[in-house]
C-alpha cells in the first residue's frame, strides 16, 4: 500500500487549524485536518468572547453562514470587586450595535464544529477520534508528516502545521520550544455555564432582547486579591462564569480552583445574577501566558506552530482565538506560498512569523510582553487597591456629618497606610512600562 | 523593591466553601478509555516523599488523591485534559498523554 500523502496536515481543529486549513483547501491544497476530539470543540473551551475580525479575512461571507454566535458583546467593562463591594466601570454604547458586531459571546462545542464544517466545505478532510502520537521526521530532521494512533497510522507531507493547544507536546518534539510551560507562564481557567432562560437574563443584565450582551470581567476578591481575573459573559440563554489565575498561585496558596469559584458565585453582589440557574456544564482549561519573550520558534523544517500552542494570547484584553485565527491563515497563505516554490525550508516557512510581526498578533505579544511578570511582580494591583477604591467609594458616597475635608484626609491616609505613596508612584511607573512595550 | 507585603485579606484567612465536585463532574459527558490510563504516576516512591502533593489541591477535576500508605491514586476518568498535572507537579512525576482519539472529555458547552 502506498503512503497516505497530503499536501499539509494540520493537527487539531481549533481556531488556528481550521483557518490554516481554509486557507490552504480554498488555495486548492490536499489538507488533512486531524483533530483528537469526537468532533471539533470537543475538547476546547474558553470565557468566551470571541472577535469576529479575524473570521471576516479568513472567511468574508461568514455571517451568510449562520455562525452559531451566542449574543453580541454591546455593553462591557470591568467590575472592581472588594470583600463586600463592588465598583463597576462598564462601557454600553449604540455603535456595538451593527450587524455583524465586533465581538460575541461563543460556546466553543457549538462554535468550532461550524468553522471547522466551513474547512470541509471548501475541500479539507477533517478526520476527527484521532490522535497524533508523534512527527515523523527524516534523516536530517525535517518533519516530513505524522504518527497517529489509528493502526497504520501514518501520514505525510511536506507541511505540518501545529495548532494542538496550550498542552505543546508537538511544538517541544518538533524542537521549536525547548522547555514546558512552569506554571508561573500559565494560567488555570475553571468555567461554568449556567443556564437561564433568556428572558430572565435579560431582565437581570438589563438588556432589551437577544441582540445585546454583556461582557465583564472581574477584579479582586475573585481571585483572593492574587494576579488574575474572574468573567461573566451573557450567552444566549445562560451564563458563563469563571476564574482564571496563574497555575503557580494555585500551587503555592494551595487553592482549590473549584472552590475559588464557588466563592466568586457566593459573593453577594454575584449571585443575585445567578439565582435559579441550573448548572449545566464545569470545565477547566489552561492559557499560555509566557508572553512574546518565550513564544517557541514558530517555524522549522516542514513544520509551523499557531495559536495557544506558540503562545498567541493579550492576556490583558482577554483576546486569542483572534491571534489564532490570524495565525492559521498566515500559516496556510505561507504553505500555498511554499508549494509554489517548492521550497519547505525553515528558511522559507519563516515567512509566516514575518506575516505575523508586520501584523497585530506580534506587535500586540511584543507590547504587552511585561504582563505577565507585572502582575507577578505587583500583586498589590489586585488586592490593595481594588479594596482601597471600594472603601474610598464607600467614603465618598456616605453622608455621616463628617466633614468633606476630613473624610479626603482619611482617603489619603488610608492609601499611604496600605501602600506608601512611593510605593503607588512605583505601581504606577511599572504599569505604564507594561503597558508601553 | 518587594512590595508584597503590602497585600490585603491574606489568602490563608479566606475560608472558602466546600463544594461537591462530584455535582459538578456529573454534568459532563466523558468517554471514559477502560484500557488505557492517560496519566500515570511515575514512581509512588516520589509521591510518598512529597511532602506539600500540590497536585491534591490544584487539579480542577481532584483526579489525585492519597491512600492510607501516602501513594497518590489517578482517578483519571474523571480528568478534563487541562494538563495542570503535566508541568505543575514539583518533581514531575505525573507521566501525562493525550487519551487515545475519540476518548476522554467531550464538552457539550465549552
Amino acid at each position: 500500500m502506498g503512503r497516505l500523502t497530503f499536501d499539509a496536515i494540520v493537527v487539531g481543529a481549533g481556531p488556528a487549524g481550521v483557518a490554516a486549513a481554509l486557507t490552504m483547501a480554498r488555495g486548492g491544497l490536499k489538507v488533512i485536518i486531524i483533530e483528537r476530539g469526537r468532533f471539533a470543540g470537543a475538547k476546547n473551551l474558553f470565557g468566551g468572547v470571541f472577535y469576529t475580525h479575524a473570521l471576516a479575512d479568513v472567511l468574508p461571507d461568514y455571517w451568510e453562514r449562520k455562525p452559531p454566535f451566542e449574543r453580541p458583546v454591546t455593553e462591557q467593562g470591568y467590575w472592581m470587586l472588594s470583600p463586600d463591594s463592588v465598583i463597576r466601570v462598564m462601557h454600553k454604547s449604540e455603535r456595538y450595535r451593527k450587524e455583524p458586531a465586533d465581538a460575541y459571546t461563543v460556546l466553543r462545542a457549538r462554535f468550532d464544529p461550524w468553522f471547522a464544517e466551513q474547512a470541509v466545505k471548501a475541500g479539507a478532510l477533517l478526520i476527527t477520534r484521532t490522535t497524533v502520537t508523534r512527527l515523523l521526521k527524516d534523516e536530517r530532521e525535517r518533519v516530513i508528516g505524522v504518527d497517529t494512533d489509528r493502526p497504520e497510522g501514518s501520514v505525510y507531507a511536506p507541511v505540518v502545521i501545529i495548532a494542538e493547544g496550550v498542552n505543546n507536546l508537538l511544538t517541544r518534539q518538533a524542537g521549536l520550544i525547548a522547555s514546558d510551560l512552569p506554571p508561573t507562564h500559565v494560567a488555570l481557567a475553571v468555567k461554568e455555564y449556567i443556564n437561564l432562560p433568556a428572558k430572565e437574563l435579560q431582565a437581570r443584565f438589563g438588556l432589551s432582547g437577544p441582540h445585546e450582551g454583556v461582557a465583564i470581567d472581574v477584579f479582586g476578591d475573585v481571585t483572593l486579591g492574587l494576579p488574575g481575573t474572574g468573567f461573566i459573559y451573557t450567552d444566549q440563554s445562560g451564563i458563563s462564569i469563571g476564574v482564571g489565575m496563574l497555575l503557580d498561585e494555585f500551587i503555592t496558596h494551595r487553592l482549590r480552583p473549584y472552590q475559588v469559584l464557588e466563592r466568586f458565585k457566593n459573593h453577594p453582589v454575584i449571585r443575585p445574577y445567578l439565582e435559579g440557574g441550573e448548572v449545566r456544564e464545569y470545565g477547566a482549561h489552561l492559557i499560555p501566558e509566557m508572553g512574546y519573550d518565550r513564544m517557541p520558534k514558530l517555524a522549522g523544517d516542514g513544520v509551523m506552530v499557531a495559536g495557544d500552542a506558540a503562545g498567541m494570547v493579550d492576556a490583558l484584553h482577554r483576546e486569542g482565538t483572534n491571534l489564532a485565527i490570524t495565525a492559521g491563515r498566515a500559516a496556510g497563505e505561507t504553505t500555498l506560498a511554499a508549494h509554489q516554490q517548492g521550497d519547505f525550508s525553515a528558511a522559507f516557512l519563516n515567512r509566516y512569523r514575518r506575516t505575523l510581526e508586520d501584523s497585530f498578533v506580534l506587535k500586540d505579544m511584543k507590547q504587552y510582553r511585561r504582563m505577565t511578570d507585572f502582575l507577578e511582580s505587583s500583586p498589590q494591583f489586585m488586592g490593595t487597591y481594588v479594596n482601597l477604591l471600594n472603601e474610598a467609594a464607600l467614603r465618598y458616597f456616605t453622608a455621616h456629618g463628617i466633614p468633606k475635608r476630613e473624610m479626603e484626609h482619611d482617603i489619603l491616609k488610608m492609601v499611604r497606610e496600605r501602600r506608601s505613596f512611593t510605593g503607588v508612584a512605583w505601581d504606577m511607573l511599572k504599569l505604564m512600562r507594561a503597558m508601553r512595550g | 523593591m518587594s512590595n508584597n507585603h503590602h497585600m490585603t485579606a491574606p489568602v490563608a484567612e479566606v475560608s472558602l466553601p466546600h463544594v461537591n465536585l462530584d455535582d459538578l463532574i456529573v454534568c459532563l459527558k466523558y468517554y471514559v478509555d477502560e484500557e488505557v490510563a492517560h496519566i500515570r504516576i511515575k514512581d509512588q516512591a516520589i509521591c510518598t516523599t512529597c511532602d506539600p502533593k500540590p497536585c491534591l489541591a490544584f487539579c480542577p477535576a481532584h483526579v489525585f488523591e492519597t491512600d492510607r500508605q501516602g501513594r497518590v491514586m489517578v482517578s483519571y476518568q474523571a480528568c478534563v485534559e487541562c494538563g495542570s498535572c503535566r508541568i505543575a507537579c514539583p518533581f514531575r512525576n505525573v507521566d501525562w498523554r493525550l487519551p487515545r482519539g475519540g476518548y476522554g472529555v467531550a464538552y457539550k458547552y465549552g
